[in-house]
This record gives C-alpha cells, structure tokens and sequence, in this order.
C-alpha cells in the first residue's frame, strides 16, 4: 500500500440514480463483477463496495444502487444525502428517461445544496444504436448546461463502463482535496477575523 | 485452500425479515456443498441461502434488526469478511404507510417478526423526509408547547393534531430551507400516494384478488344460508341449544345422583374403618408388641390420639383408656430393654426414639446412658468376681483350669491365647483379657451413645448440664476398669503374662483413642499402660537375676564340643575349675562385648550410665582369680610336694662318688606331672596352657632350688648329676617358664659348685644329649603344645560348657 499504515483506505461514495429500467444494476454489475445480467428485476436499493486501484493509489469505491421506480422517490432523498458523485443514468432508447434526468439532477442539487457536486451525464443502451430516441448531441447540450461531462455506455458491451466510475472517482477525490483546503483556508480566515476583531 | 470469501454487494441493502437478498462478492464457495454458513447481521441465514454461483448466493434474511455484516463461510475457504452492511428493520404500518394486508394498528408487541407499532414521532422522517437526529438534544419546552397549544397534539394518529405543535415538537431547529424541502418532500409523497394507487394495486394484485374471492364466497355463503334456513337462523339455533340443554341435564341427573351415593357409602365406610381400627388398637398393639414391630405401634397410636383424643363418646372412651393403658405396658418394657443392655448403638436408639415418640415422661436418652453406664460398671465387677473368685477358692493355686464352654463369649476370648493351651492360662489373665474385652464392647458404645445425646442426634431436648455428670459416669467407669485390673495384675502373675496383659489392655488403649474421649479419662489409661510396663520390666528383670542364680544348680559339668562329639568321663573338681576358668575368659571376651554390641545396635543408653557398673569387670576378674589360685593350689601343691620326697627316695646323695648316667627319675617325675598338668588343661582349654602352666613351673622351680640350696655338700659326681638334672629340667619347661622361673633355676644352678674340670663339661654334654634323645616324646609334648598355639585358640573359642 501507497498510504501509511494505519490511516484509512479513501473511500468514495457512489449513488447511481435515473429513472427505471435504464441499466444502473446493469452497469453496476458490469462494472462490479463483469457480467451483464440479462433478467428485469427492479433494484430498490443495492449496496455494493469492493476496491480498485485509482491512478496508482488503492481505493474503495462505494457504489449505491438505487430505485429508478417512482414508488421509492419517497426514500431518495436520504440516500442522496449520504452521496460523494453522482452517475445520472438514462437510455438513450428512451426519451422519458432523458427527461426524467432533468428531475433527478434537481433533487440532487436540493439534497446536496451544492452546484458542483461530482456528476456524470450516462447515456446508457449505446449498443442499441437502431433504437436511439436521444441524440448525442441533444445530451451533450444537456450535459455542457448543467456543467459536467457526458458518457455514453454500455453495459452489455462493457463499453465505458469503467470509463464513467473512475472518471467520477478522480472528480470525487479532486473535490475532497479541494474541501480539505478550502476547509483550511476557511479556518485561517476566522483566524484573520479574530485579529481584526 | 482457496482464499476466503468476500461479500461485496448486496441487492438490496435493507429489508424486514424475510427480505430476499442477492448477495454477490468472490470466492463464495465453489459448489453448494462448499457453502456452510451464511450470517446477516448475526442471524444464521443457511436454511434459506441459496447458492448460484461462486459470485452470487440468494438468500432471505432473519429476524435481525440494524446494521451489520454479510459472513459467508465455505469449506475450502473459512470464514469470511463482507465489504457492506445490511440493515434490518421492522416494518411499521402508519397512517401514511399503506398496505395491502391488514395490520393491527393498536400497540400490541407479539407480532410474528417481533415487530413493534411505533410512535408516530418516530416515523417522522418519512412524514418530511428530513433526519430527526439533527433535532435530538434540543427539544421544545414542554410547558411552552402546552400554552401555545393548549390540549392539542402533535400525535398524527391524534384527532386534535395540530401541525404547528407537531413541528416546534419535532423540528423546531431545522433551517426553513429544510423545511421547505420537507414541504415538497411530503407533498410529492402526498401526490405520489393518489397518483400511484393504480401501481400500488398492480403490486398487490394477488392479495387484492384473494381479498375479492373471500367477500363474493362469504356473500354467496350468506345468501345460500338464508334459502337454507330462512331469515332468522339464529331463532331456530336458540331453540336448538336450549333442547339440548335440558336433555343434557337429564341424562346427568342420574349420574350425579348415583355419584352421591356413591360418596355417602365411602364416608360410612371411612367411618366404620376408623372404628374399626380404634376397637382393634389393643389386640393390635398386643401382636406388634410380640413380633417387635414398636414403629407401627407408635404410628397407630398417634393416629388414634389424632383421631379420637377429644371424643365425648363413652365407648372410645373406654378403649382409649384400654390403649392407653397397653402403650403403658410398652413403655415399660422399652425400657426395661433398654436398662439391660448391651445392645448395639443402633438399637439403643431406635428404642430411644420409640419412647421418645410414645412421650414417655423422663429423659429416656439420659436413662439409657445412666443405665449402660451401670451395666458397665455391673459387669466389670461381675467378671472380676467370676475370675478372682474362683482364684480365692482354689486357694492361692496359680492355675485354674477353666471348662471351656463354648456357648460362652468366653472361648472365643481364650482364642487369643496363644501362648500355651487355653485351659492353661491363669485366671487372672483370663480376668483381665475378660474386662479388656467387655470395657471393648461397652465404652465405645457408651461414649457414643452420649455424643449422640449431646448433639442431639437423639431427637430429645440436649440438657448440656449433664455433659460433666456424663463425664463422670464415664470417667469413673473407666477408674473402675482400671482399678480392676490393676488390682489382677499384682506381683503373682509372672512376666509373660504381665506381657500378654499389657498387650491385651495397649489393644484396647488404641481402640479407645479413635473414640475421641476426653483426654482425662485416656489418661488413666495411660498412666496404668505405663504401671503395668515398668512392672512388666521388672518382673522380667527379676526372672533373669532368678535365672542366672538358677543357673549354678544345673551347672552340667560337660563339656560341649561344637566341631566334634567325644565321649567325656566324670569330671574331677580340678577339672571343673579349670572349666569355670574357661568358661569365665569366654564371657569376659566374647560374651561381655557382645552384650554392649547389642546394647548399641538396639539404641539402649550406654551400659557406662548404669548404677554400679564398673568397667572392667573387676568382680568377674577376682573370681578368676580365686579359681586360677584354687586350681594352682589343688594341682601344684602336691606336684611341689612330692619333689623332695622322690628325689631322696633312693638315698640320694649329692656327695657320693657315684659317676652320673642318667638323669634322676625326680626329673622325669617332675617332667611327668608337668605333663599330666598339660593334658588336662590343654584337654579343656588350651587357652589356659600358658597361664596355669607358667605358674606351676614358677613353683617347680622354687622348689627345685629350695631343695638345692639345702644340700650341704657335693661330691664331684654329684655336681655333674646336679648340673645335668637342672639343665634338663630347665630345657624341658623352658617355654612355660616365666623369667622368675628362669631365675629360680639359676639360683638353683647357682647353689651347685662350679664345675672344675673341662671333661666333665663335656661329660654334662653328652648326658644331655643322652636324656634328650632318649626322653622325646615327653620334650615334645611340652614343646608341642607351643608351636600349635595358634590352631589350638580358634579351637578354644567354640569350645563351652553346657549350663
């Protein structure tokens, strides 16, 4: 190990969200285990954590799987609450889930009270070309208005899927060093406060 | 071994039991086989896991609640770690929680899951969505809330719910922010619950349907029931019920009846038992009194007492006055039995509780003690008297021969004599063989009897003030013993006797030491251990001083010869002396220290330390003395006496011209006595050769020169003679001669004038040489004795007298 014994792994925390049956288990379990499962079972929420090498420093990643069903929007919030990134998954076979995404990005946005927050736009399904009802481009404006990167993915064929989690990993981590010394420098500016005073 | 497995997923992450959970990681067994164990939260899942893969096992989860680990242990692996946690939780159903089951609202614990109805306050977060733990610590003053809101509630189940209250109760510390998505939160949920009750059918469908079927099969139930019966069906079941009723009485009337006769009939006879048994008490006591059944007596009577001890009745009465009358009589006899004694521990007491349960009025415990204690005490006195009486009447005969009576404990006592035949033994050891055996029997049992009294073992009240009156008893039964015996043991009975006495009474000592008497009474004991020991050694002392004065009487006289048996003839006086002389060197060298050796092996203090010992045996030494002085006197004398005489027997005459040709025979009569002196002493020990011989030698030479002195003149012939003869006799004693021997024959020598002419040296030569040749044998026999000195010691040391 790269760290010194004793202090903690990294550990960042995943939360995919987006509407139901866009492929987040499917990614997920992609990413997680490569394999792509191929039955509809609707997710309510799945916890996974395993570790990964990121840009050669160990990390655990922490990924949580919740329900695209509308019938759990109640639960969402507290799951947000406790989310580092954010991976926005919608089909691109599918227009209502495109929109949806606009609901969720705001719910996110709400919970976390925080515009850059780690998050990724995912068109997912990208093996499934003939079927496309969004365009590239389409959520590619999308993405550049709310600010963050666009990917599209698919789990079948494994395509960027590991692309879109270390991607929003080094955002995580680029954001936590940023706290850290954003955190310092706060605190240096009520130290100044106090001399003033 | 494969590595251990890892639990890295869970779908999903949370759940009531029951919850069907995927479970996906590495290493999670290779088959199903390998799978054996599977742990949610600490609640073992096994039973219902389901293995798919070595990635992903199914499984549902138990009744745990909280967060916790996912274990999956397999064979080839061991026991795992899980990355995620799984949480259980109970499920609550309120008013904002909908369902398709029904579920019992009220607060009652004893659900199938164990689940809890909770407070409404607690579902607060899915009311808006927001965390309550922010809020916790710092809570709205009650008594604030009670003037805002006067009685309203902020329960949600409550029908004067106020929202205002419900959110200063629970919320008051959330930003306005918060709150507002809380708003938006609850009005979604609010929107989500109307919009959504088609889905939520689509998710119940199964119930919904059931519930449907069970309402149209009761509907059809119900109005097939009212073709069936008409309208009013419970009418007619009233009538039913009531019919069955009354013929239900009847048919138990007679039962019940029959019941009570029953009852009256076993009272009545209960009744005529229980007289029974009172008017049967008396002859029943009479047969348990004969065959000793004493307990049953004791039971009955007790009962009869329960029974009728207040009737008013004259006829039980009278009875009882006859039972009370027989239990008398027992009591009577219990305790005439227990006063004759003996009888063993065992049976002392259970007549003891007896009585004690027949409330005989006394201490029948302490009688039992009292009169044990006076049978001991009878029977010492009695054996003493059987024995020493019979003593008396034979009139101071030291044996009395008793009939051995088989029948008697007697015999079985004399078994332990071994000694010498059993009729044999003297009374008095029989007496005190006798009174150890009986002291044996008695005081053991005596003395456990009372312990068992004092500490109350005997079921009666413990009257500690009679502890010192027991020890009395005890005490002076013991004293009584003792003084017996010490009064048979006098100075008439001889050692061994004394012996098996003492053995007899330290056989009983040790036997009473293991009963824990107070150490007075073993110490009369003891101190009569120690008489009779010092009296036992003396007595045996004295045997031996009578022994050894004994021993002059049978004083034999003959000689034992260990290597060879020889005849031997009667012994002259000289030769016992020469005996006693043998005998006492023999128990100065060998006996004497062998005493000491054995005095030392056995550890007994030095003989040194004795009153009047003296080291050297000085008595012993004057004794040889006397007898050598005795011996020399009775042999010596008339060997000297006999020298003057034989030597002038043939006119001898020193002064005569007769030329000398041989020595004269008073010299070989001296030679010869000397000789016969020899054999005798050599023939009983050769030891002595030397001392008795030099010694009459000594004497010999004395008279030899005494003699010579005497003569007045000699002739020149005689001179020769003279000469030769002492030269001779000086050659032949030469090895017994001591130097005053060998003086006397110089003075003797010396009384005879000097030889004059050179031939007659010559002449004394060749007579010498003459006589020696001539008289060898006799030389050698004196000279012979010296040269086996040696053998002839080793010999002496085996050689004794029979005494």
């Amino acid at each position: 190990m790269s760290k010194k014994p004793g202090m903690a792994q990294a550990l960042h925390k995943v939360i995919m969200v987006g509407s139901g049956g866009v492929g987040k288990s499917a990614l997920t379990l992609q990413f997680m285990y490569d394999e792509f499962v191929v039955d509809y079972e609707p997710t309510k929420a799945d916890s996974y954590r395993k570790k990964v090498v990121l840009d050669g420093e160990e990390v655990q990643i922490d990924i949580l799987d919740t329900a695209g069903q509308e019938d759990y929007a109640a639960i969402r919030d507290n799951y947000f609450r406790s989310g580092e990134g954010f991976l926005c998954v919608f089909s691109i076979t599918e227009d209502d889930s495109f929109q949806a995404t606009q609901e969720f990005r705001e719910q996110i946005l709400r919970v976390k009270n925080d515009e850059n927050i780690p998050f990724l736009l995912v068109g997912n399904k990208s093996d499934l070309q003939d079927k496309r009802q969004v365009s590239l481009a389409e959520a590619q404006s999308r993405a550049q208005q709310w600010g963050v990167p666009y990917v599209e993915t698919s789990a079948k064929t494994r395509e960027n899927v590991d692309k879109v989690f270390f991607d929003l990993m080094r955002a995580i981590a680029a954001r936590k060093a940023q706290g850290n010394q954003s955190e310092i420098g706060e605190r240096k500016k009520k130290t100044n406060c106090c001399t003033v005073l | 071994m494969a590595p251990p497995p890892v639990v890295t997923g869970i779908s999903p992450k949370e759940g009531p039991p029951g919850t069907r959970i995927t479970i996906r990681g590495e290493f999670l067994g290779s088959s199903l086989q390998d799978l054996i164990g599977l742990t949610i939260c600490g609640c073992d899942c096994i039973l219902l896991a389901e293995w798919k893969s070595p990635n992903k096992i199914i499984a549902r989860s138990g009744a745990c609640k909280g967060r916790g680990d996912i274990i999956v242990t397999t064979r080839s692996g061991g026991q795992g770690t899980s990355t995620v946690q799984f949480r259980g939780y109970h499920e609550t159903i309120g008013p904002l929680k909908e369902s398709a089951v029904w579920v019992e609202e009220a607060p009652i614990q004893s659900y199938v899951w164990g689940r809890r109805a909770l407070s409404p306050t607690n579902q607060q977060d899915d009311l808006l969505g927001i965390s309550v733990e922010e809020n916790e610590g710092k809570k709205f003053p009650e008594d604030e809330l009670f003037e805002l809101f006067g009685d309203a509630s902020s329960d949600l189940t409550s029908e004067k719910f106020h929202p205002g209250m419900f959110l200063l109760q629970n919320h008051h510390a959330t930003s306005f922010d918060d709150l507002k998505a809380g708003l938006s939160h609850l009005q979604r949920k609010v929107n989500s619950q109307k919009e959504g009750q088609l889905s939520f059918l689509k998710a119940n469908v199964g119930t919904v349907m059931e519930q449907l079927d069970t309402l149209t099969l009761l509907k059809e139930q119900y109005e097939s029931d009212i073709a069936k019966y008409g309208k009013k069906p419970l009418e007619k079941l009233e009538g039913s019920i009531k019919k069955s009723m009354g013929d239900a009485n009847q048919l138990f009337n007679e039962v019940l009846a029959r019941r009570e006769r029953a009852d009256a009939t076993r009272n009545a006879l209960a009744v005529m038992q229980r007289y029974k048994f009172l008017f049967c008490m008396p002859v029943n006591i009479e047969k348990n009194m004969k065959n000793g059944n004493y307990d049953l007596i004791i039971n009955d009577y007790a009962r009869v007492k329960n029974l009728f001890k207040n009737t008013d009745v004259d006829v039980f009465k009278k009875v009882l006055r006859e039972v009370d009358y027989r239990i008398e009589t027992l009591r009577d006899v219990l305790k005439k039995k227990l006063e004759e004694v003996p009888f063993t521990l065992e049976d002392q007491k259970k007549i003891i509780r007896h009585l004690i349960n027949l409330e005989t009025d006394g201490d029948p415990a302490w009688d039992a003690i009292a009169s044990h204690a006076n049978y001991l005490k009878k029977s010492i006195e009695a054996c003493t008297n059987e024995y020493l009486g019979t003593e008396n009447k034979e009139d101071g005969s030291k044996e009395v021969y008793i009939k051995t009576d088989t029948s008697t404990p007697l015999s079985v006592r004399q078994f332990k004599l071994t000694k010498t035949e059993e009729n044999n033994a003297p009374s008095k050891v029989l007496c005190i063989e006798a009174l150890c055996d009986i002291v044996m029997e008695q005081l053991p049992d005596l003395w456990r009897l009372g312990q068992c009294y004092f500490t109350g073992q005997l079921h009666v009240t413990v009257d500690t003030e009679k502890q010192e009156p027991f020890k009395n008893l005890v005490l002076s039964n013991i004293r009584l013993a003792v003084n017996s015996m010490k009064a048979t043991c006098d100075a008439s009975l001889t050692s061994p006797w004394l012996l098996h006495n003492l053995k007899c009474i330290r056989h009983l000592y040790a036997a009473l030491i293991h009963l824990d008497l107070p150490s007075d009474a073993l110490d009369i004991f003891g101190k009569f251990i120690f008489d009779l020991r010092s009296q036992c050694l003396v007595g045996i002392l004295k045997q031996t001083e009578d022994n050894v004065m004994l021993l002059a009487r049978k004083e034999t006289w003959e000689i034992e010869y260990l290597d060879k048996n020889e005849g031997v003839t009667k012994l002259t006086a000289e030769e016992c002396l020469l005996i006693s002389l043998s005998n006492i060197h023999y128990t100065l060298k060998v006996i004497l220290p062998q005493l000491t050796e054995n005095l030392k092996a056995q550890e007994y203090p030095d003989l040194t330390t004795a009153i009047g010992f003296n080291t050297d045996w000085t008595q012993l030494e004057s004794l040889d003395k006397a007898v050598l002085e005795a011996y020399l006197e009775r042999r010596s004398d008339p060997l000297i006496g006999t020298i003057e005489p034989s030597m002038y027997v043939g006119d001898l005459d020193w002064d005569s011209d007769l030329p000398a040709r041989c020595i004269k025979p008073y010299t070989q009569e001296i030679v010869a006595n000397v000789i016969t002196v020899h054999a005798e002493v050599c023939r009983i020990s050769p030891r002595l050769l030397k001392r008795v011989l030099s010694h009459i030698v000594e004497n010999i030479a004395e008279e030899v020169s005494r003699v010579f002195s005497c003569v007045k003149s000699f002739s020149h012939e005689g001179v020769v003679q003279g000469r030769t003869d002492i030269l001779f006799l000086r050659k032949a004693l030469e090895s017994f001669s001591s130097h005053r021997a060998k003086c006397f024959f110089d003075e003797a020598l010396n009384s005879i004038p000097k030889i004059t002419r050179k031939d007659d040296i010559e002449k004394i030569d060749i007579l010498l040489t003459k006589v020696y040749s001539r008289m060898r044998l006799q030389l050698s026999c004196l000279k012979d004795s010296v040269d086996s000195r040696v053998d002839v010691e080793n010999l002496n040391m085996t050689r004794l007298t029979i005494v």
